[in-house]
Formats: structure tokens, C-alpha cells, sequence
């Protein structure tokens, strides 16, 4: 194994391991030895925030370390990413995320926001206690693929209905997937609102976000 | 059109193709309990169809005849614990309530206003009711205005939680059409019930129940009056009642004259019930610093210290209620209430009713993440030792513990604890810091509540729901929103005093904080 693949590996396997220290004296070697910065994150980085993401799928990892290990690869990524040349990293998909008119609990919206950024996807977060058309004209000034609305209490998950009802009066539904989650959400639900997706966590609305972009 | 035989209601149900079970089973008015109001995501409402098939009926769309078998839930419901006493303290009898025989009628007094009279000399019939309107249950005690001594006492399941178990489910459900009047309605049979209940026991008319205490959260209070909560639903999460209020009891079935009164409330999130608690335990009068927590769905607690109330509420969700937890269930016969690891590993599990271990009630849930936490079974961060090969069994390739035989805890279980705790802790945190108290300096904890009651200090202090510094110091004190209600029943003067005490309380809305995010994961840990 060279070097460079060896550091991309040991990158990845600092963020999965919550070593900050170590993420950043590899990335500083990555830019000094001038291998590809683009790969470091792409290979490194990335991927071990991916990995981190699928233990805290398997209920091995809790929202602590996830945030510690999405700290460790910010660290990382400060390092790196003015030494990345600008057409390496290809177009990225916008997300626009936000949390539903009424509702100001945002912890979960922020979770999702930081695994969907490291998931490689550029997250316009409108914040919380967002109006339903806001949501929609945000997402159109930003030339957005996807809008992502989070809700922690019952009581205003109907707001997330009236964003693709906006959308279909618009007549600019099919320009946007759109998806939903947080506590009281359910596939069910979301079915029932006609969004795109659905998922039960913020790891998961990556592969979520990959597989209908696909 | 699709019918619906419900088997054990020997009922037919036609209904429009694409209609749920549950929606058949409410408009027939069938008894089907679903505490998540239908939103697919608590799994309770599973029914048995003709096919021998579960389903959940919230989620079953119907299009064609088919059987459905409602689980029967009300010997469950009705073995439910209730606790009725709280801790008190010494108040003068000068209730708002006084008669007064002129030599030919009765004039009934609330406070300065001439209520109504009465034929004859009626002074010694005068009673009132403290009500506790629980989100789960409700106690009820009658009361004698002249002498203050409770001549009987009722308790019952809110018959509401089967449209909607928590508080946000319940706004939910009261903003579909007709939802507050079938919530409403819902409500007044209950209070009729245990009105009627009460009056038998003591024998006592119910026309001469002059008042009414409803010491409830302020969701309830709403839907006990037949206001609309909807509001409370939604940021900034505003109130349709005012604070203090007395309102004419005509749809009570009490005297013609009767009032209700609703106590102070203290934001929307934290209601009349926990006025209630400030008044029995004294809190705004006891020495040094005291916190008052009522341990549930919303977690409400208030900091004392020099002279200065802080209040706020946590969104500590429905875990403590055995919601969303593998084998959570209501503290009803067959419960594992409490569980203890000795030093020779050996375990002891008491159940509710010494029966068969079948599930899993809140007290319960925090002995076992507390014992298996404290025994290092589970790590600092939540995470199952799983070093600890032999202890573990497994369900579905996934390590489990085995509680007992028929009863397991998950990865995941573990962790919806560990969120409900962090959203007190972070509370509590947040309080302290409000009023620039350090933990060792608070030097008493009272806990509240019927949830709260069953608890153990130590298994609070295991999980980290409270802070170490807090060992030695907790107290549970029971329903004091019950006899804090019986307190305003039966002193007038004390209503002005916790009305103007509640306006200088200090309201913290902890999701508008600096550095809560931060505060609440850093909360999680045990």
C-alpha cells in the first residue's frame, strides 16, 4: 500500500475513532506530502464519517459521538479544503433542511444537517419555525434538488403537507423530492403527505437522499 | 362499500374503501386504543384480522369485508396504579365557598359574589371537589368546606388516552374536526362518574357541590373546559385561558350556582398541576434551595433558590410511559416494576401483582438501564459491553439482555432512555444555571407525580437523570397536585398569593437557549 492510500485509510479510521488530534496531524501530512486533497476527504474523511454513521445505525454509536466524530472531520475538512482544486469535487446536490412552522426543536434537523453536509450534499439550513412557503421559495431561489423538513411534535407535523401542496400549486412538485422525518414521523405518514422519503434517522437520510437522486 | 365485522362487538361497520381500522372503529364508537393517535409510530393499536394476520389498525387501509378482533384492554386499564395522596402542609379552612342561614334561606357565597340561594337552612351541606386531571389519570376527592375533611375519594383512567396518550397527540387530536368536543364529551362522562361515585360513597347530593378544583397540566385544562388547545400545539405556544379563573359549572352537574376554579397556570408546558405542587410542598417558602421535578411525558420543574422560581419543561417523550420500548408497557399486572443486580450478579425482578414478568413499566425501565449501568453492562456511552459475551442473547443478529424469561432490553431501548434522562438532565442543568446555583448547593429534590412516586433515588442517580451531587437529598412527594388542589378548595386567600407568585416566576423555554443543543447531548452519558 503507498502511503497516500495508507493515510486515507488512517483518516478514516481517525474520524470513526474520534481522534481529532490524529485527523488533523494526517490531514497536515496529506497537504505537505501534496497528495490529493480531494481524495483525502473523498477517501478519508468521508468515508469514516459514513462508517461512524452506519454504527450509529446498528445503535453501536449515540448522537455524542456521532457529533464528536462529525467534530473530528470538520477538523479535517478545514485542513484540506483549501488545497482541494475546485473542479475535482464534481456539482453536488443542494438540500434545502429546515424545521417546520411551530415547532423551535431543532437538535435532530442540526443531526441531519451535519450527516447529510458530510455525506458529500450542500445543506442550506433555513433554521427552525420555517413557514411551509418559505420552504418553497428557498428551495427555488437555491436552485435545490431536495427540501428536508423536520418536526419533533405532533401538533405541527400538518405544515409538512402544506409544503407539496405549494409545490403542486406551483406546478413545480417534480422539480423537488421532497423528504420528512423526525419523532412522531412515519413512512406512514409521509405516504399519506405523498413525499418522496422517509427515514428514521440521520445516517439513513443520506442513503435516502442517494437512492432517489440516483 | 367494504364492511367491517368487529368479532368480539358483534358489530358491522360499512365504510368507504381506503378507510383504517381505527377510523372505522372511532366513528362506531369502538373502544381501540391508540396512543400515538394513529400516527403508525407507537404499535399499540395492533389488531387480529379473520386471517389470523396482526395489523395495526391505524395503518390497515380496508378494501374488502374482512373480521377484525379488538384486544380487550380494560382489565389492563382498570388494575392501572394510581396514586392519590401528596404531601400537604397546614392551611386555615377559609374556603372561597361559605353559606350563610338567614333565618329563612340559604345564601351561598363565592367569595363577595351572592352565588344563589337555597330553601331552609342548608349550611352544613357544602362540598367541593379537588379534582387532579392527570394525562393519564384522574383523582378525585370530595370535600367537606366547613370542616375540610375528604368524606370520599375516587380514581380512574382519563378515558382520553385512548384517542391520544400524550399531551401533543391529544392537541393533535383536538384540531380535527369535532376533535375537542369528542374530547370534551370524553371528559365530562369521566367527571360525571366519579361525581356520582363520590356522592355515593359519602352520601352526599351532588347539588350540594358547590365547587370544583381542576389541577391539571395546562392541555388539560384546556380540554376539561372545552377550550380549544391548538395553540398550545404550536410556537410560541400560547394559552386560551387565563390564569386564576372561575367559571360557571353548568355542564358539570354540580349545583345550579357552582363554579370551577382552574389555578394559576405557569406557561404552556408547565400548568396548574405543578401550582399545584409549588403550593402542597411549600416550595416558595422552604429554606435554601429546592427543585421540584414531576418526572414524565413533559418533565415540568421549578428551582427555588433565595426567594427566586425558575420553571421550564423538558420534552422527555413517553419512554418513562414504557412507549417505544421493545417490551414497554403501563404499570399494570405482569409489569416488572422494579429490578436490582446483587454483588453475586444475582438478579431480582418484582413484577406488579407478583405475576409472570410480560413487559416492562417506566420504574422498571430506569432500575434496569440503572442497574446494568452501574454494573458496567452497559458502558458510559450507553453501548452494551459486549466483552460480556455470556450475558447477552440475541434477536435478530442483534445482542439483546435478557431481563427474564420472556422479557428483553435492546441496543435501542438504551437509547430512547438515554434521551428521555438527557432532556431532564438538560433541564435541570439549564435551571441551575439560571439562577447561578451550583449542584452541590441544592439541598433538596422533591419529586412528584405518580410516576415519580415509584421511582428510587438510585436508579435516578445510576442513569444520570440527576447529578450525583444530588444523593441523600431526594424526596418523593407524591400527588401534589392533588392536594395542592384540595388546598385552593378550601383557602381563598392562598389563590391571590400563588397568582401573583407565579406571575414573578422566572419561564425558561430551554429551545430558545444559548448552548441547549450542546447542554443536551452532553446530557446523554451515563
Amino acid at each position: 500500500m503507498s502511503r497516500e492510500v495508507e493515510l486515507y485509510e488512517k483518516l478514516s479510521e481517525a474520524v470513526v475513532e474520534m481522534e481529532e488530534d490524529d485527523v488533523i496531524e494526517l490531514a497536515n501530512e496529506v497537504v505537505a506530502e501534496g497528495y490529493d486533497a480531494y481524495q483525502a476527504v473523498d477517501k478519508g474523511l468521508a468515508q469514516g464519517m459514513e462508517r461512524a454513521g452506519e454504527l450509529f445505525e446498528e445503535q453501536e454509536y449515540f448522537v455524542p459521538e456521532l457529533i464528536v466524530c462529525a467534530d473530528a472531520m470538520y477538523a479535517g475538512l478545514d485542513i484540506l479544503k483549501p488545497h482541494i482544486k475546485t473542479d475535482a469535487e464534481g456539482t453536488k446536490y443542494t438540500v434545502v433542511i429546515g424545521v417546520i412552522e411551530g415547532d423551535t426543536h431543532d437538535i435532530g434537523k442540526n443531526l441531519v444537517k451535519i450527516m447529510q453536509e458530510t455525506g458529500g450534499f450542500n445543506v442550506i439550513d433555513l433554521g427552525r419555525d420555517v413557514l411551509p412557503s418559505t420552504f418553497v421559495d428557498e428551495a427555488v431561489k437555491n436552485d435545490a434538488d431536495v427540501i428536508a423538513i423536520s418536526t419533533l411534535m405532533t401538533t405541527t407535523m400538518g405544515g409538512m403537507g402544506e409544503v407539496i401542496d405549494i409545490l403542486n400549486e406551483r406546478g413545480i412538485r417534480d422539480q423537488f423530492k421532497v423528504i420528512v422525518g423526525g419523532g412522531p414521523i412515519s413512512q406512514g405518514f409521509a405516504d399519506k403527505i405523498g413525499a418522496d422519503g422517509y427515514s428514521t434517522n440521520a445516517a439513513e437520510s443520506v442513503r435516502l437522499l442517494r437512492s432517489l437522486l440516483q | 362499500m367494504p364492511i367491517i365485522r368487529f368479532l368480539n362487538e358483534d358489530t358491522f361497520v360499512p365504510v368507504d374503501s381506503g378507510t383504517t381500522i381505527l377510523e372505522a372503529a372511532r366513528s362506531a364508537n369502538i373502544a381501540l386504543e391508540a396512543p400515538c393517535n394513529g400516527m403508525g409510530t407507537c404499535g399499540k393499536c395492533d389488531v387480529t384480522l379473520g386471517d389470523g394476520s396482526v395489523v395495526l389498525s391505524c395503518q390497515y387501509e380496508v378494501t374488502h369485508d374482512i373480521t377484525v378482533l379488538v384486544p380487550n384492554k380494560t382489565a389492563e386499564n382498570l388494575a392501572v396504579k394510581i396514586i392519590s395522596k401528596g404531601e400537604t402542609f397546614e392551611y386555615n379552612i377559609a374556603p372561597n365557598i361559605r353559606k350563610d342561614f338567614n333565618g329563612s334561606v340559604t345564601q351561598v357565597w363565592g367569595g363577595d359574589l351572592l352565588l344563589g340561594e337555597e330553601l331552609g337552612d342548608t349550611s352544613a351541606l357544602v362540598y367541593g371537589i379537588a379534582l387532579d386531571i392527570g394525562t393519564t389519570t384522574l383523582v378525585a376527592e370530595l370535600i367537606h368546606l366547613n370542616t375540610g375533611d375528604i368524606v370520599a375519594q375516587e380514581s380512574m383512567l382519563n378515558p382520553q388516552t385512548a384517542y391520544a396518550q400524550d399531551v401533543l397527540s391529544r392537541i393533535h387530536f383536538a384540531s380535527e374536526e369535532g376533535g375537542i368536543t369528542t374530547l370534551y364529551d370524553s371528559f365530562l362522562s369521566a367527571f360525571y362518574a366519579l361525581r356520582d361515585a363520590l356522592s355515593a360513597s359519602a352520601g352526599v347530593d351532588t347539588q350540594y357541590i358547590y365547587e370544583v378544583i381542576f389541577s391539571g397540566n395546562t392541555a388539560m385544562l384546556h380540554m376539561a373546559t372545552g377550550t380549544n388547545p391548538v395553540p398550545l400545539g404550536k410556537y410560541p405556544y400560547i394559552s386560551n385561558i387565563d390564569d386564576g379563573e372561575v367559571i360557571a359549572a353548568d355542564d358539570y352537574g354540580i349545583s345550579p350556582f357552582g363554579i370551577v376554579y382552574l389555578p394559576p397556570i405557569i406557561s404552556a408546558f408547565v400548568g396548574a398541576d405543578i401550582t399545584s405542587g409549588i403550593l402542597a410542598s411549600r416550595l416558595h417558602k422552604r429554606k435554601g434551595t429546592v427543585l421540584f421535578i414531576d418526572i414524565g411525558t413533559n418533565g415540568e420543574m421549578v428551582l427555588a433558590h433565595d426567594n427566586q422560581l425558575a420553571a421550564t419543561s423538558t420534552a422527555a417523550g413517553p419512554a418513562f410511559e414504557g412507549m417505544n420500548i421493545t417490551c414497554g408497557m403501563r404499570a399494570a399486572p405482569g409489569a416488572i416494576e422494579e429490578f436490582l443486580i446483587a454483588d453475586d450478579d444475582t438478579i431480582s425482578i418484582k413484577t406488579i401483582g407478583d405475576q409472570n414478568a410480560t413487559g416492562i413499566c417506566g420504574s422498571g425501565l430506569l432500575d434496569i438501564v440503572g442497574e446494568l449501568a452501574r454494573t458496567n453492562i452497559v458502558g458510559k456511552t450507553g453501548r452494551f459491553d459486549k466483552k460480556k459475551k455470556d450475558i447477552f442473547g440475541e434477536l435478530n443478529g442483534k445482542p439483546v439482555y435478557p431481563v427474564s424469561d420472556d422479557v428483553i432490553l435492546t441496543q435501542a431501548d438504551v437509547r430512547q432512555v438515554q434521551l428521555a434522562k438527557g432532556a431532564i438532565r438538560s433541564g435541570i442543568t439549564a435551571l441551575l444555571a439560571q439562577l447561578e446555583v451550583a449542584e452541590e448547593n441544592v439541598d433538596e429534590v422533591l419529586i412528584a407525580g405518580s410516576f415519580g412516586y415509584h421511582l428510587r433515588e438510585e436508579s435516578l442517580l445510576n442513569i444520570g437523570l440527576l447529578p450525583a451531587a444530588f444523593r441523600g437529598k431526594v424526596q418523593f412527594i407524591g400527588n401534589t397536585s392533588q392536594s395542592g388542589a384540595a388546598a385552593f378548595l378550601l383557602n381563598a386567600e392562598i389563590r391571590d398569593e400563588m397568582k401573583s407568585l407565579v406571575e414573578s416566576i422566572d419561564k425558561i423555554e430551554l429551545a430558545n437557549t444559548p448552548g441547549f443543543e450542546k447542554l443536551f447531548i452532553d446530557s446523554l452519558n451515563f
